[in-house]
């Protein structure tokens, strides 16, 4: 049975039988005089119409550091001029590269060459439109062409209608070019949306980010959306359309990853009249990081104007347009330090440096990339082009009061994100996956005066995502926090132990704070002050080696150490313990080793499992020559890997999504993913899991969600605890266990907290690692010995192997130990900045300690050396006298065996470390005999002699 | 349009030839089959011709706690009459993920309206956080105020039932117009739970289904929605229209050579890849067969076959096939 519209669309199609038809029904003279016409028309026609466009494209650079086409000598737009032209035309695109960076002009879909131009020179693409249809261009960089090098070709029929639109009745109506009454471009770039109108005389006007769009009830309105990176589905409230080349009707529409074009027409407001009508990428991620705007239909009669969104060369720091609303653009990178790097941040470093003459930045000394200024109402822009991680853009810090934060998405994702800010104050975004990348943006209405760093409403007061509301910008904690923002994200602020001094030096320009610094005083004009004055310069000694020799060698993820054979960052430096030199860097240049991250080894500790952190893959590592095995792809984010005791199967969080993958043992491929959370609930993204020496738990700290879920090692939920104590996003990032598996600890990296739980996953305590401190003075004193110290931010967690001590490795600068008999702190060591992995190791017995022991290895990422720390090195449980054993530079020597040679930040990012042999209870009394025999009997059994 | 040109083909022995020969008649015989075929839609729609009025009551709460206090949301149907007449027996007297699906004919008129029974729904907001839950449909026409969205995007309400950001409704009825050039299976969800965006990813989605006048009819209607971790899909009788096998990868059921149609929508933030182990259908809109689908949050992709072997659906993405994202699809 057939509809009305079917029998339209059959219609259609028998016409065009019957046309072939009847002339088959012609006596054959007829027949060929008629071909000879044809032909002729044909030949004349495409003579006539085949026309050949000669352009001119220049790529530039713009005020915001966003890169765009301009078309001859106009202004350069995001996105590039639309080009218009018929099937069968030819056209000529001449490019001039005015960047700094090698740019390119690529049609897919359509051949042509597609080499690169360089900076200062020209080349010219030949490209054919063999067939219609919608077509991206983009500068053919990797993914960088996401920061506006990409625009669109439309290739129309030579004759007849270009496109049909859906009346209010149902009918399908064919539109001609001259019936259309305008024309928008849309392409989904990250989570951005950058548009551009074109009027019926094919005027074109930029209408940048997040437009919205206008026209006049039923105005025939022609859509072509396009999209690089990351994929989207395109929706467009109350309007319904054809999908490309078919009969069926649809109000949504996939744009998939890589490039993809879609074009339709519409009657504006057919059936459902005017109004301001919604139009976004419905993936809830992209929802969620701002990518949307409205179709704004006026009554007849209204002016049915579009309202341009922001631009790059509105209101930011050096803008030329200031009374525009602008545009800031962060690149989300897997650079170290450059996590959210402005697209102008190099130019900025460089105009701000003391010796940059006749700029109007000079001596400001910003050494960080990832610091933007704009004026109220500006929007910030994120653009996911230079990682292959998932993450998110999460408000961390911002101004007191203000609009449309916490900046937040549910789950990690591809994109990028827009958000709009109106309140004047700091603004710090992070990743809740990769919790120190860091962005920061002050809006300010003239930062001349200096930058508000809080409200200037609210006494420049300022809220974390913790759920402090109201923090005084001139209290310790604030300040503590501008500082960490300042070392994280700038390399020059780093500990390099291999040049001897540490220059720590924070930008010259005033501050305005809620008062002096370190007081309750508040001043209601605020109270400029440099960080500059908090600059040092100190001399750095390395320190010397542990004075006892280890067991075997320690793997430490120099996750930031950069070498000359690939583009991302990371090496593996292996540390051999019985001399403690670098012995070998393994950098995997063959497959661009991205960010590894964290590691465990099989039984025979002959291959060393390695997670890629900012990546979706995983490898597997030759431990004696630090040869690559496999790398696999496992789900994005992988952060820790563990092997289950019992079977050696590989377990790997992955961080970005919803689940542990699990490789069974002597293969290489996943199998399945074991759920974190019930189906349909938010993603639990767990991180540093661990699992029960009887290999029967899995123990995950679940970042998105802030619980600890417990799993069956085959799967199943048995427990997920809340940590924290209901403050918002503590954060819970790593897990260590008892050798029995009696208790969890679990450190809260945003609670300041270890939490304390029981195998059933209930919990016993919450130790703070604040201490008494004062948020204003900073006084704090964490074991009551008169000491000032805390743990703030602590990272990885884990119990001795003989189950006396929980060893954590806090970010803030201290490495705290916990006595698991009482569950109380008991000490606090210093660490460098940026404190992050810690593991236990076997320590070769000595006089005062012949049963051996262990050391606790600890990393860090801002600065190149290891800390070896002794628990309790005359082993009499008291661990009161545990002590730093020892430092290990882990910059390369000449006799470093390597596999591609350092080329930048030696030895740094210290991360993932694991000590081989593995000594942890449920694991060591797998090791072969080879390595068991260098092990002490009381380390072989960690608990006692019932194992 | 989709669907009526697929109802007749399905399974993996038909080639595109046989199954076009039913669709495009010999040019000559073009007038009387439509002649014959106007004659018999007018038989079968006699005194059913008339477009329905739909009154529909739904509501929004809270389920599918995990075990350990992480709930989802969902709708549920308090009431559905057609003309007049109570068909509320065909749905689930619970709520479900998907919520429940509603069956339209075009030329149709619907008022649903949205009552939110989501627990601290009545507590002050801050004025930041909508406790708002909403119905915003996709496919059919509606003017402005039946968007189903904030004031903040729609420039005129805030479009739901409970604390939005600026207004408060205990109910909100929206009104759909269910016009010509609506048929499809379209999407409703809501938009205006804690933000602009909704909580659709929380739980309440569901489908509307838009039959053409005198459309084929179904031997079973299987709705599946594919989220980022599951299919949550149902079931429904084609003969008595009853709902069942709500939740997370459902096993659907079928008599063999009965057919069948199936009804996807994509939601949430990954893309995927659908497919139906050994069988083929038409690319919807076209007459190109194919064997898997791409499709994308809030796409709908609509097919029959006809049920000739038990099968499993699938989503190919890495993450979600490692995940178990499949279901059974038994035939008897």
């Amino acid at each position: 049975m057939f509809s009305k519209r079917e029998d339209q669309y059959l219609d259609d199609k028998d016409k065009k039988m019957n046309t072939r038809k009847t002339s088959s029904r012609n006596r054959p003279m007829i027949q060929w005089a008629r071909w000879m016409v044809l032909a002729v028309m044909l030949l004349a026609s495409s003579l006539a119409l085949a026309a050949v466009h000669n352009i001119s494209l220049t790529a530039q650079t713009l005020p915001n550091g966003q890169l765009a086409y301009a078309l001859g000598g106009s202004e350069a737009v995001i996105p590039g001029p639309s080009l218009f032209i018929k099937k069968g035309d030819t056209l000529n695109v001449t490019l001039t590269n005015n960047t700094e960076i090698k740019v390119g002009f690529k049609v897919p879909g359509l051949s042509q060459n597609s080499a690169k131009v360089n900076p200062g020179k020209s080349k010219t693409y030949n490209i054919k439109a063999k067939n219609a249809g919608t077509y991206a261009y983009h500068g053919n960089m990797d993914g960088r062409e996401m920061l506006g090098l990409f625009g669109a070709i439309i290739v129309d029929k030579a004759h007849g209608p270009v496109d049909r639109y859906v009346e209010d009745n149902g009918n399908k109506t064919p539109v001609t070019q001259a019936q259309i009454d305008k024309q928008f471009v849309l392409y989904m770039v990250g989570s951005t949306f950058w548009g551009t109108e074109i009027d019926k005389d094919g005027t074109q006007k930029p209408l940048w980010a997040n437009p919205n769009p206008g026209a006049v009830k039923d105005d025939i309105v022609r859509f072509h959306i396009l999209s690089i990176g990351p994929g989207h589905t395109f929706h467009l409230h109350a309007h319904r359309w054809l999908k490309t080349g078919t009969d069926e009707v649809i109000d949504t529409k996939l744009l998939k990853e890589e490039f993809d074009t879609h074009s339709f027409t519409i009657k504006a407001g057919s059936g459902v009249g005017a109004g301001d009508w919604q139009y976004h990428c419905h993936l809830i991620a992209h929802m969620e990081a701002g990518m949307h705007g409205s179709f704004r239909v006026d009554d007849v009669g209204g002016n049915g104007a579009s309202v341009v969104g922001a631009s790059p060369y509105g209101g930011i720091l050096l803008g030329p347009r200031q009374n525009e609303p602008g545009l800031v653009t962060f690149e989300v990178s897997d650079e170290p330090a450059s996590w959210f790097r402005s697209a102008r941040g190099d130019a900025i470093v460089k105009l701000s440096d003391p010796s940059a003459n006749g700029s109007p930045l000079q001596g400001l000394d910003i050494r960080t990339k990832s610091l933007e200024v704009m004026k109220p109402g500006s929007s910030v822009n994120f653009i996911m082009s230079d990682t292959n991680g998932v993450h998110t853009i999460s408000s961390l810090i911002w101004p007191t009061g203000a609009h449309h934060m916490p900046y937040d998405q549910s789950s990690a994702y591809r994109g990028g994100g827009i958000v709009k800010l109106d309140t004047p104050g700091l603004y710090v975004f992070t990743c809740k996956v990769h919790p120190y990348m860091f962005g920061a943006v002050v809006v300010d209405e003239d930062p001349s005066n200096g930058l508000d760093i809080g409200n200037p409403q609210q006494n420049y007061k300022i809220d974390l995502v913790t759920g402090i509301k109201g923090l005084a910008t001139n209290s310790d904690l604030a300040i503590r926090l501008l500082k960490t923002f300042f070392i994280a994200t700038a390399p020059a602020n780093w500990l390099d132990y291999s040049s001897g001094t540490w220059n720590l030096r924070f930008p010259t320009i005033p501050l305005i704070i809620s008062g002096p610094p370190f007081t309750n005083t508040f001043e209601s004009d605020g109270f400029p002050i440099p960080l500059s004055d908090l600059n040092a310069s100190e001399t750095l000694n390395a320190g010397s080696i542990p004075a006892h020799p280890g067991v075997g060698e320690v793997w430490v993820n120099t996750q930031f150490e950069k070498t000359a054979g690939k583009y991302k960052a990371g090496t593996t430096t292996v540390v051999d313990t019985a001399n403690w030199t670098v012995k070998r860097k393994v950098a995997l240049p063959q497959i661009n080793n991205n960010n590894p991250h964290n590691m465990w080894t099989n039984r025979e500790q002959s291959v060393i499992y390695q997670t890629q952190w900012f990546d979706n893959k995983f490898s597997m590592i030759d431990r004696e020559t630090g040869a690559l095995i496999k790398n696999i792809q496992v789900g994005y984010s992988p952060s820790h890997v563990v092997t289950l005791p019992t079977n050696d199967d590989i377990t790997i969080a992955i961080n970005g999504e919803n689940g542990i993958s699990v490789i069974p043992a002597g293969t290489m491929n996943v199998t399945k993913m074991l759920p974190t959370q019930g189906q349909g609930h938010i993603s639990a993204n767990p991180h540093g899991h661990w699992i029960s020496s009887d290999g029967s738990k899995i123990v995950t700290p679940n970042i998105n969600t802030s619980d600890i879920g417990i799993y069956g090692a085959q799967g199943g939920i048995q427990a997920r605890t809340p940590t924290g104590l209901g403050a918002p996003g503590a954060h819970p990032i790593a897990i260590g266990m008892m050798p029995d598996s009696s208790k969890i600890y679990a450190a809260n990296l945003l609670h300041h907290s270890l939490s304390v739980l029981n195998e059933q996953g209930q919990l016993l305590k919450t130790i703070s690692l604040l201490g008494e401190y004062n948020v204003t003075t900073g006084e704090a004193d964490i074991n009551n010995n008169g000491t000032k110290d805390n743990g703030i931010l602590p990272i990885q967690s884990p119990v001795s192997p003989d189950g006396k001590a929980v060893v954590i490795a806090s970010t803030g600068g201290s490495i705290v130990i916990v006595d698991t008999a009482t569950d109380t702190v008991v000490k606090a060591l210093p660490c460098d900045p940026g404190c992050h992995g810690a593991n236990f190791g076997a320590k070769q017995p000595t006089v005062e300690n012949p049963n051996g022991g262990y050391y606790a290895y600890v990393t860090t990422k801002f600065g190149n050396r290891l800390t070896v720390v002794d628990v309790d090195p005359n082993n009499d449980g008291n661990l009161e006298d545990a002590t730093i054993a020892g430092y290990v530079s882990l910059v390369d020597t000449n006799t470093t065996l390597k596999d591609d040679t350092v080329s930048g930040l030696p030895g740094f990012g210290g991360q993932g470390v694991l000590a081989v042999p593995n000594v942890y209870n449920g694991w060591v009394q797998n090791l072969p005999a080879a390595w068991k025999q260098l092990l002490t009997d009381s380390q072989l059994n960690p608990v006692g002699q019932s194992n | 349009m989709s669907f009526q040109s697929n109802h007749l083909c399905g399974g993996t022995e038909l080639s595109e030839s046989s199954c076009s020969a039913q669709y495009i008649p010999h040019a000559l015989l073009r007038p009387f089959v439509a002649v014959l075929i106007g004659i018999m839609m007018s038989l079968f729609l006699s005194g059913n011709i008339r477009a329905a009025e739909h009154v529909i009551e739904l509501t929004a709460e809270e389920t599918r706690d995990d075990g350990f206090g992480n709930k989802l949301l969902a709708y549920k149907m308090l009431s559905h009459k057609i003309g007049g007449a109570d068909v509320t027996s065909r749905y689930s007297t619970e709520a479900t993920i998907p919520g429940p699906t509603i069956e339209l004919t075009e030329g149709d008129t619907v008022k649903i309206s949205i009552t939110n029974i989501i627990q601290g729904i009545d507590q002050v907001v801050d004025g930041i956080t909508s406790k708002q839950v909403s119905i915003h449909v996709h496919g059919v026409h509606y003017d402005i105020l039946s968007d189903g969205t904030l004031k903040v995007i729609n420039k005129r309400d805030d479009e739901g039932a409970g604390a939005g950001l600026e207004e408060y409704h205990s109910i909100y009825e929206y009104k759909w117009n269910v016009a010509p050039g609506t048929a499809g299976t379209w999407a409703y969800h809501d938009h205006n739970f804690e933000t602009h965006n909704g909580a659709e990813h929380k739980g309440l989605f569901g489908a509307i289904i838009v039959n053409p006048i005198g459309g084929p009819q179904y031997a079973k209607e299987y709705v599946l929605y594919l989220g980022d971790d599951a299919f949550w899909g149902m079931e429904i009788n084609g003969v008595s229209k009853k709902q069942s096998k709500h939740g997370p990868n459902p096993t659907l059921s079928a008599k063999e050579n009965s057919r069948v149609r199936f009804h996807l929508i994509a939601l949430g933030t990954d893309l995927h890849t659908f497919k139906l182990n050994g069988y083929q259908w038409f690319d919807p809109g076209t007459h190109n067969l194919i064997n898997q689908a791409a499709i994308g949050p809030l796409e709908k992709h609509v097919f029959s076959v006809k049920a000739e072997h038990s099968s499993q659906y699938e989503d190919k993405n890495l993450s979600n096939r490692l995940l178990g994202m499949r279901g059974k699809f038994n035939v008897q």
